[in-house]
């Protein structure tokens, strides 16, 4: 596909932003501005994912990640106060370790995206014009047939119908095993960060468990 | 006189495509379509819903006090009706503070980020039908959901950003609030969406007209739009919901810093986000601008059509509004952990259950139709289409839904105050101790009794 008129200037200013946010996310100082950031590249990514027709991933997006994830992230940041103000003196570049980690990660990502480029320009030079034409007068009768919408300049896609159909026709084992993960994670976090000590303090252990306990693995209560 | 007037009236908005007419002698087809169109109707629906807000300030001071046998405001024009300008003149012209240790952006922006949340969903609201609705999505519910949920966004950047610990306690208490009870209003949504099969808002308006339910789902989904309707109060932070911003623990909780023009923003934001969810529930579940008979105007007088739906529109919007400062001035504020409870325990399960009984109720009435010459389903690609019986049918499992939900939820929650972990453990280890005894732990290596009592904890 290639990009022209209003969509190129639309795709460029979100490719852009979502990249610029996306520096700023780990050069931001403070926590909330990062939180911020990333806010600001998952809304431009949200953008991109308009431009390409799917909508449903879009609207999706916004609501998980930046009404939901995004939110809990604040939450957390908010109660667990890093001092900002303490270690805003930190360097962040000049690191051994992290220059060398980035510098590889670097690399291999400008190899990959010369790789892609090529490949995408080898794919550009040898397309085959009849077939192409063929699949754009395919698509052509399917928006066509689309009904229109109340205020009849645009036409009702059926995308999000397409999404589900997939995702619980083809995709309902990955789907859920997805979730049952996301579940196992979520008690396995409650367990590890709930504490032996922090037990004790709410009084929500036997007596004679917390004696076991602390003659088992004295260090764990304090 | 009369006469005449009414037929100047209907001369006027007669000619089906007069302004459209107009308008194509100085702008080409596409920029009226796509530009002057939508700006026309944005501009409108905008200062509509700013006076709104403003108006409604009026009328919730006049509500309560009218509930508390009082007068409310009576000095500024007649019956105070000027109130709200005069309201709005002071806060404009009053000092815009900000606290010295204050992020400064943030506390700048999250106004900001507040009323752009609250007032973008009304590009998808279905106030009409041809030019009562500035854009239809296919998302269009969808939409709604996810603008208003960066709503929450602004709050909590409030209350961090002012340094102050009461607003910080409000912004924390309103993203918990939020996020708990976005959950239970996006899939109580989901049974009429079933119906509807769209998740544009003006297909589900028409798919209600097509099957000509008056006055829409809530007769299919009386549970879903109880459900929607709390987990909308809760999500607007309003009394009885009020947490964030309970005044009598938190001053003003999350805009306790505000002032002037910012505070004011913030006051607008909730009252569009009230609009907003007023609007969504008329037309998911109130039918939207659909009325019995109004379409046999359609054809004839095309504009006078738009103005009665849009006026239907509005009522319907108008007394889910009122449900909002009744509510509000009837019952006391929850406190924190009952809020919680309700959220998870009460409103998630009966969303939940709502989609489950929806789709029986769906299925069931499919089966049925051509069983032993019943016709219960007249059509499905635009909506579920019923014919009478189907509708009974339909009708009475919203009903019985109703009573499934209150036995089901009753069960779940049966007790669950009573719950306690501790003491049921130890009632579980107490059990082959001899009453009155101690029940020691024995020694390590000793038996094998102590292992299992490690794994429990």
């Amino acid at each position: 596909m290639v990009l022209s008129g209003w969509e190129a200037v639309f795709f460029w200013v979100f490719a852009i932003a979502a990249l610029v946010a996306a520096l700023l996310t780990i050069m931001a100082r403070n926590a909330v501005h990062s939180a911020l950031f990333l806010i600001s590249t998952l809304v431009s990514v949200a953008a991109l994912f308009i431009m390409l027709g799917a909508e449903f991933i879009a609207g999706v997006q916004i609501l998980v990640y930046v009404g939901g994830v995004m939110v809990l992230f604040l939450f957390v940041i908010m109660l667990v106060n890093v001092s900002a103000e303490e270690r805003g003196n930190e360097q962040l570049f000049n690191r051994p370790a992290q220059v060398g980690v980035a510098a590889v990660t670097l690399t291999l990502l400008a190899f990959g995206l010369i790789y892609a480029v090529r490949q995408g320009y080898e794919g550009l030079q040898r397309r085959d014009e009849a077939a192409l034409a063929v699949a754009a007068e395919q698509r052509a009768a399917q928006v066509r047939a689309l009904p229109l919408s109340a205020t009849r300049t645009s036409k009702i896609s059926r995308d999000t119908q397409q999404v589900g159909a997939s995702l619980y026709r083809f995709g309902s084992l990955p789907f859920e095993i997805a979730s049952v993960l996301l579940l196992v994670a979520i008690v396995g976090s409650v367990m590890l960060a709930r504490t032996a000590k922090q037990e004790k303090a709410a009084d929500d252990l036997d007596p004679e468990q917390l004696a076991d306990i602390a003659r088992l693995e004295p260090e764990s209560i304090e | 006189m009369l006469r005449c007037t009414m037929t100047s009236l209907l001369a006027l908005f007669a000619p089906p495509g007069f302004l459209d007419d107009t308008l194509l002698k100085f702008f080409s087809a596409e920029t009226v379509n796509y530009v002057v169109w939508p700006f026309i109707q944005i501009g409108a629906v905008v200062t509509a819903v700013a006076a709104w807000a403003a108006y409604a300030t009026y009328l919730e001071r006049k509500i309560s006090a009218f509930m508390q046998a009082r007068l409310g405001p009576m000095r500024v024009g007649p019956w105070g009706l000027l109130q709200p300008i005069a309201d709005a003149i002071k806060l404009l012209t009053k000092e815009d503070i900000k606290p010295d240790k204050a992020d400064p952006y943030i506390f700048f922006f999250a106004p900001f980020i507040s009323v752009a949340a609250a007032f973008v969903v009304f590009a998808v609201i279905p106030f009409g039908p041809d030019w009562g609705v500035i854009t239809d999505l296919n998302i269009g519910l969808l939409f709604v959901l996810s603008v208003s949920s960066v709503g929450v966004l602004a709050l909590i950047l409030a209350g961090w950003s002012s340094n102050s610990k009461y607003s910080l306690l409000g912004g924390l208490r309103s993203s918990a609030q939020m996020v708990s009870y976005e959950v239970s209003m996006g899939m109580a949504l989901v049974g009429a969406l079933m119906f509807a099969r769209t998740l544009s808002l003006s297909g589900i308006v028409s798919a209600q007209g097509l099957d000509s339910v008056f006055p829409g789902y809530i007769i299919y989904q009386p549970l879903g739009f109880i459900v929607f309707l709390i987990s909308g109060i809760a999500e607007n932070n309003r009394a009885p919901f009020d947490l964030p911003e309970a005044e009598s623990e938190l001053v003003a909780g999350f805009h306790t810093e505000y002032s002037g023009m910012r505070w004011s923003l913030f006051f607008m934001a909730e009252y569009a986000a009230m609009i907003v969810v007023s609007a969504v529930a008329t037309a998911v579940f109130l039918g939207g601008w659909y009325f019995p008979f109004a379409w046999r105007l359609q054809a004839d007088y095309p504009n006078l059509f738009v103005l009665i739906s849009l006026t239907v529109f509005i009522a319907k919007m108008s007394l889910l509004l009122y449900v909002y400062f009744w509510l509000r001035w009837t019952f006391p504020r929850y406190r924190y952990d009952q809020l919680m409870d309700l959220g998870w325990k009460w409103m998630t399960p009966a969303a939940l259950l709502n989609i489950a009984l929806t789709a029986i109720a769906i299925f069931t009435v499919q089966a049925l139709d051509g069983w032993r010459g019943i016709n219960t389903v007249e059509s499905i690609n635009r909506g579920v289409n019923l014919t009478a019986t189907g509708k009974a049918i339909m009708i009475a499992f919203g009903i019985a839904g109703l009573f499934i939900a209150a036995a089901m939820l009753s069960l779940i929650n049966w007790r669950s105050q009573d719950f306690n972990l501790k003491k049921h453990r130890r009632q579980l280890r107490l059990v082959d101790v001899p009453q009155g005894a101690p029940a020691n732990a024995p020694a390590v290596g000793a038996t094998t009794t102590a292992v299992p009592a490690m794994s429990e904890g």
